[in-house]
């Protein structure tokens, strides 16, 4: 074939994916009359769709080329990632289903407005809307930017990473901004799938250019036998009393068995971020939530991870021709159709769960801040126009920074996991443990974000460049910092909780403690259960992410004459988790089956009918708020640039 | 139907068509590109399993396929006879590529009044084409 036949299938099929892209937008804007439905979707998704939406967002795009990478560079020292998909499902299994219910009973449709009824907490509507920043500019951003530069590496140059990055920032306004929820659920069912089968083929092809699974594991094997390289294959340790990173911890050293658990903590985050809820709610009945969390997300789309994006790294790994763009690269020289579809199944997971958080972010901003806090009588309409422009404003935000910024688009990125899985005391007082009050969630939520920011990057960049040069670095003792947050956020949950006034609860929240506690209280045959969930689930947390992932290291190794033998014929630690991966499928559908905590429920829930109070004109307080607002941000500007000038280097 | 079963069909056929039906047609160009008449055929037969999910969906739907998807089809089946004719006259088909597009067009020229006959019976599938005019130019009830 000639040059040009080669290089006509990547546009082809893009332009292909830009066409079944504007149907569904096209198709959602004609479903919604009189802007009804572009927040939520009129809560009218099918479950089905719901559940592979949020399976896609899990993990579609994020984990092919994170998981993969860090797979290729550095071996199965995390093989927390290999059960992510367990990991993904688990706060799934834990809050969909009363959330759905909250929501449900109190009309409300996005995670800031859950806490905005419950809490009446300002503090953590602005935290879910921080945390879907976060997911829209620097966990989406550093993804396009990935993508981006895939498009120039395939496209030989043709399309510059900015022109790439440029068309997928105009792709992701077109889907999310236009469509609103609705489009974002109906394309997401395409996207998922497109993802699903780029990242089976793709792993297919990266099997057989290994020459095989056994060829592949024989040339792990010797690589295992090469100096310095052994550790590529085990967890090394259980914890490092290091600094951190960029502190005197080495990266080599850093993956031991807490920062595998803290990493898994960090992967808990995504399903308590207000992105995935943002499904959730939008679905029109909860009885997909079981079948979803444990078939879909645990099940097949884990099984992907443990399976598909753990041999894909495992061919990199072995033969770093083979790596991500190793391998794009030269089946873009080979088979450009089969490069074209791949890619476009990678790049269609990463824009759906850019498209998801560009619109939580934009909704968040509009809806639960502008709006209640500072404009109260703009219309619906208005809000909607608004939050099109919110989301092609973060679109081009994350744009510029993708091109120009890369550091920081990185430091941000790092923050979106940990802070999100800071949000789950909060939900948990919601949903679970009615006894943590209003003032411990909200400090709690704080200690946490603190203890975040502190242990990552951009945390103590920041005060360095104020003067103030903390001890540690990155990820001291090799824990994560969404373990260190979740330590600040849970000792301060606890203490606040124990010297507060736990009766002292809004309207709403003691309606939501009366639904829990009748028509959705657990059946006693559950109840009786509850005893064995504790002990499975902290026994699959020692064993698949936590400290008993050291006895993963040699548990299928037997001695051999010329060298250790694998006795399955794979990496010890990669069969460890693989049983890890099967054993959490189980734990998932005993949480959510058994322990009816996804269980399917017919009960119709009538929506909540506040105490009638007088509306008043709140445009004078209104307008104090952004003087307020405005003061405060120029003097807290002088002095950040008093402090800089004076201690800062 | 109503509009969000019409919807949830919807959304079915273009998954079922952006997985099996892009991977028959990128298989069946590696076929083509490698002279492989075996790679060519699962491109086939991955065409094949597109066409029969999508039946599927259509008898959980209760529906047929729509004008437009129809319309596309033929259009496709169009152009690949079309292509596959050129190709053979220009000269340009190695015996891999000739036995590959027509086993192609083959199944998917038997695949159509196959398809009709199961639908509507061998009777009902001619009556799809024949339509039988009364006296007074009006179709027949």
């Amino acid at each position: 074939m000639t040059g040009i036949a080669y290089s006509v299938w990547l546009p082809l099929f893009a332009l292909l994916y830009g066409a079944v892209m504007l149907y569904w937008v096209r198709a959602a804007v004609n479903e919604s009359t009189a802007g009804d439905g572009f927040f939520s979707a009129s809560h009218a998704l099918a479950p089905w769709i719901s559940a592979l939406v949020i399976a896609g967002a899990s993990m579609s795009g994020w984990f092919v080329l994170g998981g993969s990478q860090q797979i290729a560079a550095q071996g199965f020292q995390m093989p927390a990632l290999i059960v992510g998909g367990v990991l993904l499902a688990l706060p799934g299994t834990l809050f969909f289903k009363r959330l759905w219910f909250v929501a449900e009973r109190m009309r409300v449709s996005s995670q800031a407005e859950v806490f905005r009824v419950y809490y009446h907490s300002p503090f953590l509507v602005a935290a879910s809307v921080a945390v879907a920043l976060l997911f829209a500019i620097g966990f989406a951003g550093l993804q396009i930017r990935a993508i981006s530069e895939f498009a120039e590496l395939m496209t030989g140059g043709a399309v510059s990473r900015l022109t790439a990055s440029v068309v997928l920032g105009f792709m992701l306004f077109a889907g999310a901004g236009i469509g609103g929820m609705r489009a974002i659920g109906y394309f997401g069912v395409v996207q998922t799938v497109l993802a699903f089968a780029a990242i089976v083929v793709l792993s297919g092809f990266a099997l057989i250019w290994s020459g095989g699974f056994a060829a592949l594991n024989s040339g792990l094997l010797e690589l295992s036998a090469t100096e310095g390289s052994a550790g590529l294959f085990s967890v090394s340790g259980v914890i490092r009393f290091t600094a951190g990173l960029g502190r005197g911890g080495e990266l080599g050293e850093a993956n031991t068995a807490l920062a595998n658990l803290s990493f898994a903590f960090a992967l808990m985050g995504f399903q308590a971020s207000p992105l995935v809820l943002k499904l959730v709610f939008s679905t029109r009945s909860p009885n997909g939530i079981a079948a979803g969390q444990t078939w879909v997300t645990a099940g097949f789309f884990g099984a992907i991870i443990a399976f598909c994006i753990a041999l894909t790294g495992a061919a990199g790994l072995a033969n770093p021709n083979l790596g991500l763009g190793g391998l794009l690269g030269a089946l873009q020289t080979n088979s450009p159709w089969f490069a074209a579809w791949i890619f476009i199944g990678v790049a269609a997971g990463v824009q759906l769960l850019a498209g998801l958080a560009l619109f939580a972010a934009g909704e968040g901003l509009i809806r639960h801040i502008y709006r209640p806090y500072f404009n109260s009588r703009l219309s619906k309409r208005g809000a909607i126009t608004l939050t099109r422009i919110a989301i092609a404003v973060l679109a081009l935000i994350a744009m510029v920074m993708e091109n120009l910024t890369p550091v920081t688009l990185s430091a941000l990125a790092a923050l979106a996991l940990p802070m999100a899985f800071q949000l789950w005391t909060p939900l948990l007082g919601v949903t679970w443990l009615s006894w943590i009050t209003r003032p411990a969630a909200v400090t709690g939520v704080g200690f946490g974000f603190a203890g975040v920011l502190l242990t990552e990057p951009l945390g103590y960049q920041v005060l360095s460049f104020f003067g103030l040069e903390l001890p540690w670095g990155r990820w001291p003792w090799t824990i994560h910092s969404a373990l260190w947050g979740m330590a600040a956020n849970v000792a301060a949950v606890l203490i606040i909780s124990a010297i507060t006034n736990r009766d002292a609860l809004g309207a709403e929240a003691r309606e939501v403690r009366m639904l829990f506690s009748g028509r959705l209280a657990m059946s006693d045959k559950a109840g009786t259960l509850s005893s064995t969930a504790w002990s499975v689930t902290l026994a699959w947390f020692f064993l698949a992410v936590g400290p008993g992932l050291i006895f993963g290291n040699a548990a299928f190794v037997a001695p051999g004459e010329a060298g250790p033998v694998w006795l399955l014929g794979m990496p010890s630690i990669w069969a460890w988790s693989l049983a890890g991966w099967i054993s959490g499928v189980g734990l998932i559908w005993f949480l959510s089956y058994k322990m009816e905590m996804a269980s399917p429920v017919h009960v119709a829930i009538p929506p909540y009918e506040p105490p009638l109070r007088l509306t008043r004109d709140k445009t004078a307080q209104e307008q104090e708020r952004v003087r307020t607002l405005m003061l405060t941000g120029a003097i807290g500007f002088v002095l950040a640039v008093l402090l800089a000038f004076s201690f800062g280097g | 139907m109503s509009k969000p079963a019409m919807v949830e069909r919807d959304l079915l056929v273009f998954s079922i068509w952006a997985v099996l039906g892009l991977g028959g047609l990128a298989l069946l160009l590696e076929g083509f590109s490698r002279d492989s008449y075996l790679v060519s055929l699962a491109g086939t037969g991955a065409l094949v399993a597109a066409f029969v999910a999508h039946m599927v969906v259509n008898a959980v739907f209760d529906c047929g396929f729509r004008p437009g998807e129809a319309a596309l089809g033929i259009s496709a089946f169009g152009a690949l006879a079309l292509a596959f004719i050129g190709g053979w006259a220009v000269g340009g088909l190695s015996l891999a590529d000739y036995w590959s597009g027509l086993t192609l067009l083959a199944t998917l020229a038997f695949g159509l009044p196959a398809y009709l006959a199961t639908r509507y019976g061998l009777r009902g599938a001619f009556s799809r084409f024949h339509v039988r005019h009364t006296d007074d130019g009006k179709p027949a009830a």
